[in-house]
């Protein structure tokens, strides 16, 4: 679990913040354990096959565009705030 | 209908004729070239301290189910049948299946390293370096995650030290398996952005680049599926270093021409 786990003191990058949202109340709404900003997404076999692709659509829909399979590498995913940066919203 | 064929065509001045369906029929020379990886790789697998299997050419259905091996790869798997037997049975696609079968509802008294080597069977679409039937050296391994890592991570680093003896000019580089298209693409991007697997990739007899090997983290995928533990009651972790025989003498056939490639085998170490 990142460090602003339980109650950042800093604002949240919007875009951060829509998908933080998604990924804990949609993706892992029924994991007891939740996600930060910077927490290692892809630890800990949280995010499995079909949630990858629910993560993927949701990305696609918020930035209007078609995510080449090439453009899925853990340098643009490792987390929140790293997909955020890359896949910025239309 | 042409059995011995157009591909053969193109590869028979290396005296290595692939037939239209994949199958192989090496000379006398590459056979020797083979042969010399064969034993070169299950010298380097013993003296990395693996333990020895062997294993039948068919498995059962069951196992591959599994596997999900059907849901991965529904074009690939072949199908043996026969009259006189009562199970359902299909060539083998990989010899680590086996090991797992053997493994199966058992808690390893250790860190196990296993290694095998056999005939497989993948029927993908032809190619020059797509053979249906092929040689399959294995090196498994299962225990704790920081072993089955430590574990691929020098069978990466041996292999590529060894290409590099060979003078094989190779790349080593994250990949994924050829899953097809539908429910499996969320396992092929899942294996594509947690780097679980690596290939050393070398241009085959045609230029094209071909995989030599390939160095996998299958985490408890395996081992959940054939409950496989560790002493302490949870899941394994395993992965495997995997070889295609047949790939090799290709890559070196291409390189060096095939008696100095197997020179270079016969003069190469075991990388303990």
């Amino acid at each position: 679990m990142g460090s602003n786990a339980t109650g950042a003191s800093a604002p949240l990058n919007p875009a951060v913040e829509i998908l933080l949202k998604f990924v804990n109340e949609d993706l892992l709404a029924d994991s007891q354990e939740k996600v930060a900003p910077d927490t290692l997404l892809f630890d800990k076999g949280r995010i499995d096959s079909l949630k990858i692709l629910r993560l993927i659509a949701f990305l696609e829909v918020r930035s209007g565009q078609k995510i080449p399979d090439e453009l899925i590498v853990m340098d643009r995913f490792r987390t929140i705030e790293t997909i955020a940066k890359n896949f910025p919203d239309r | 209908m042409n059995i011995l064929n157009s591909r053969a065509s193109t590869l028979r001045h290396h005296d290595f004729p692939i037939s239209d369906d994949g199958l192989l029929s090496p000379g006398v020379a590459e056979t020797r070239l083979i042969r010399a990886l064969q034993s070169r790789l299950r010298e380097m697998a013993l003296a990395a301290g693996a333990e020895e299997r062997m294993f039948p050419t068919v498995i059962a259905a069951e196992i591959l189910d599994r596997s999900e091996y059907f849901q991965s790869f529904p074009q690939s798997a072949s199908a043996v049948n026969s009259p006189n037997k009562t199970g359902s049975y299909f060539l083998s696609p990989a010899v680590c299946y086996h090991c797992y079968q053997l493994l199966m509802n058992s808690a390893l008294a250790g860190d196990t390293l296993l290694t095998c080597q056999g005939r497989c069977f993948r029927a993908e679409s032809a190619n020059d370096s797509h053979l249906w039937e092929f040689t399959m050296r294995e090196i498994v391994f299962l225990g704790s995650d920081g072993f089955v890592r430590a574990q691929c991570d020098a069978w990466r680093q041996r292999t590529a030290r060894w290409a590099a003896q060979l003078g094989l000019t190779a790349k080593l580089a994250p990949a994924t398996d050829p899953f097809f298209v539908g429910e499996t693409r969320g396992k092929k991007l899942l294996q594509q952005i947690r780097e679980l697997k690596y290939e050393l990739t070398a241009p085959g007899l045609v230029g094209t680049d071909i995989p030599l090997a390939s160095f996998n983290l299958h985490e408890r995928f395996f081992t959940s599926r054939f409950e496989v533990t560790l002493t302490a009651g949870e899941p394994a972790y395993s992965g495997c270093a995997a070889f295609g025989i047949e790939r090799w003498c290709m890559a070196l056939m291409a390189q060096h021409g095939v008696n100095e490639a197997l020179r270079r085998v016969e003069e190469s170490d075991d990388l303990r």
